[in-house]
């Protein structure tokens, strides 16, 4: 299965198939991006370029599935609710995500011999170092961070995950790589913990790359 | 840590007070005083090496006067506030003077710290990197030093591979991952006595002089060395380092630059060096979206000039929730553009 991976850094996509791999219990073969912006990514990479890369790898025939992971940094955190008819909420990262696939996907013509592209979404609440954190830090769960917006009080900040993961709130890309990886081949060991940890974010991920 | 800079009547800087961290990215329009301001810090390391006729416009290098007038009895001033004990030195140019520094004190005076001080400006090396000056052949002379075009770099190189070759061979490899095309940072005795840099190609193992080096590669090359060195100054400044290098290597120039400011990021063990640098790239300046702290914006304002950290926007957050940073400064809402007629 040719699998693109299209998240806010190169440096992280290596690990997010990592993960994807072990969802599906097998390798997936690289998928190319076609990015239409030099730019660089973050949130507002991904937001920009997400419909003229689905457009692209669905045209060019060069992907079964597409996976996007983001960030929520600040952002509100994706709500049961925001599922029902009617309740999308655009701040949503994840809705507003499955909603730029969606549109997309509605203009695409039909691909010969091959069905629209598979998708999947994942957020990382509050950034994917969390995620590499997942069995480390007990503190660093969704559950942790919903509780300090809340309170108004977040537990940690984004540095101070980067920080925990990688030494440095400035990693070079080298190091940000190797940690990366290290971090996703220890948890594609045990995925369970980072589905109970983050069921919203990974969850989600999860589901859509299980349902393939 | 050098805190801040006041200048007065120094160039376009007539009075402004520009704020530093351990790593500083200055933005703005031309003629906004962001060379002008590494060209203050120069002046500071040896104050009493220049001497201006006219203090409102000094050329430090070539010593070069512009006629502009003065109002009688006029000097520049620069200031630098350093972090410890809030010690104040000024650096004072009256007309046809050398420098002179008037120490003044703040709070209590460490032991030995003026001297610290000294030693800690004498230190600061400003670079303007120039690719035909890196490609020159270097004559041999032990503890050779990078000049601020970058001429002596093969030189640089060779001191490297011989005291630090543990340095030499990480600097190649980070060398390889900025500019694949090549995989191996050579040094040949030309003539004796002297070395010449080549490069040599990662397919078919071409051996490339510097001189047909194209000059982006050159200075990505010179802005690695001097991360790599094992001891750099303690305060360097760049002059626009994404010159010449593609929008997309920018991550690589990013993460060179702190690697001298935070050596903690690429794993370098030695002490951090103060980074200023400048640029008109909204490609760099993306990359510090999450630093807003390290930016400063300079806005030009008539003849005057206004220093302001991009984190002191009150607005910034909102701003920047779904939109790139460049993109942003580009169309001018965050101030430091070039003003329309």
């Amino acid at each position: 299965m040719k699998v693109a991976i299209f998240s806010e850094s190169p440096e992280n996509e290596a690990a997010i198939r990592i993960l994807v791999d072990a969802l599906l219990g097998q390798p997936t073969e690289v998928a190319h991006l076609h990015l239409s912006k030099l730019v660089t990514r973050g949130w507002p990479g991904v937001r920009g370029s997400l419909s003229d890369v689905l457009t692209k790898l669905h045209n060019r025939r060069e992907a079964d599935a597409l996976v996007v992971v983001v960030d929520t940094d600040d952002s509100p955190v994706h709500q049961v609710e925001h599922e029902q008819p009617g309740s999308l909420d655009l701040e949503c990262r994840l809705c507003y995500l499955r909603d730029v696939i969606r549109r997309t996907q509605a203009h695409l013509k039909p691909r010969a011999g091959m069905g629209p592209i598979k998708t999947a979404v994942g957020v990382a609440v509050t950034a994917i170092e969390a995620w590499y954190l997942c069995g480390i830090d007990p503190h660093a769960t969704e559950a942790a961070w919903i509780q300090g917006l809340r309170s108004k009080r977040p537990p940690y900040s984004r540095d101070d995950l980067k920080k925990a993961v990688y030494g440095s709130a400035r990693p070079s890309r080298l190091i940000e790589a190797q940690r990366a990886t290290e971090a996703a081949n220890r948890l594609a060991q045990d995925l369970s913990s980072l589905e109970s940890n983050f069921p919203i974010g990974f969850g989600a991920l999860a589901d859509a790359v299980r349902s393939w | 840590m050098i805190e801040s800079v006041h200048f007065r009547n120094f160039k376009v800087l007539r009075d402004a007070t520009l704020p530093l961290g351990q790593f500083t990215l200055i933005v703005g329009p031309n003629g906004s005083g962001k060379s002008t301001a590494l060209q203050g810090l120069r002046a500071l390391s040896q104050p009493d090496a220049w001497q201006f006729k006219d203090v409102a416009s000094v050329d430090l290098i070539a010593k070069n006067v512009a006629n502009v007038d003065l109002i009688a009895g006029e000097e520049a001033e620069v200031e630098i506030q350093c972090k410890i004990d809030s010690y104040v030195l000024k650096v004072h140019w009256e007309r046809n003077s050398n420098g002179r520094i008037d120490d003044e004190e703040e709070g209590t005076m460490v032991d030995g710290f003026r001297k610290r001080l000294r030693e800690k400006l004498r230190d600061v090396s400003v670079y303007s990197l120039d690719a035909r000056a890196m490609c020159s052949p270097v004559q041999i002379l032990p503890q050779v030093k990078l000049q601020p075009d970058g001429s002596n770099l093969a030189g640089v190189l060779d001191q490297l591979q011989s005291e630090e070759p543990e340095r030499f061979e990480a600097l190649n490899l980070a060398f390889g991952r900025f500019i694949p095309e090549f995989d191996r940072i050579l040094l040949e005795a030309s003539v004796p006595g002297s070395k010449t840099l080549l490069l040599r190609t990662r397919e078919g193992k071409h051996k490339i002089p510097a001189r047909d080096i194209s000059q982006g590669t050159l200075l990505a090359l010179g802005m690695l060395t001097i991360a790599y060195l094992p001891n750099p100054p303690s305060v360097v400044c760049f002059e626009e380092p994404d010159r010449g290098i593609h929008p997309r290597l920018l991550r690589d120039v990013q993460d060179a630059l702190y690697r001298l400011s935070h050596p903690e990021s690429d794993g370098e063990m030695r002490e951090p060096v103060q980074v200023v640098a400048t640029t008109h790239s909204p490609y760099l300046l993306d990359l510090y979206r999450d630093h807003p702290e390290e930016i400063v914006i300079a806005h030009k304002i008539g003849q005057e000039t206004r220093f302001e950290r991009l984190s002191e926007q009150p607005d910034l957050d909102d701003i920047l929730r779904d939109s790139h940073l460049g993109e942003v400064w580009y169309t001018g809402i965050l101030g430091g553009v070039p003003i329309q007629p």
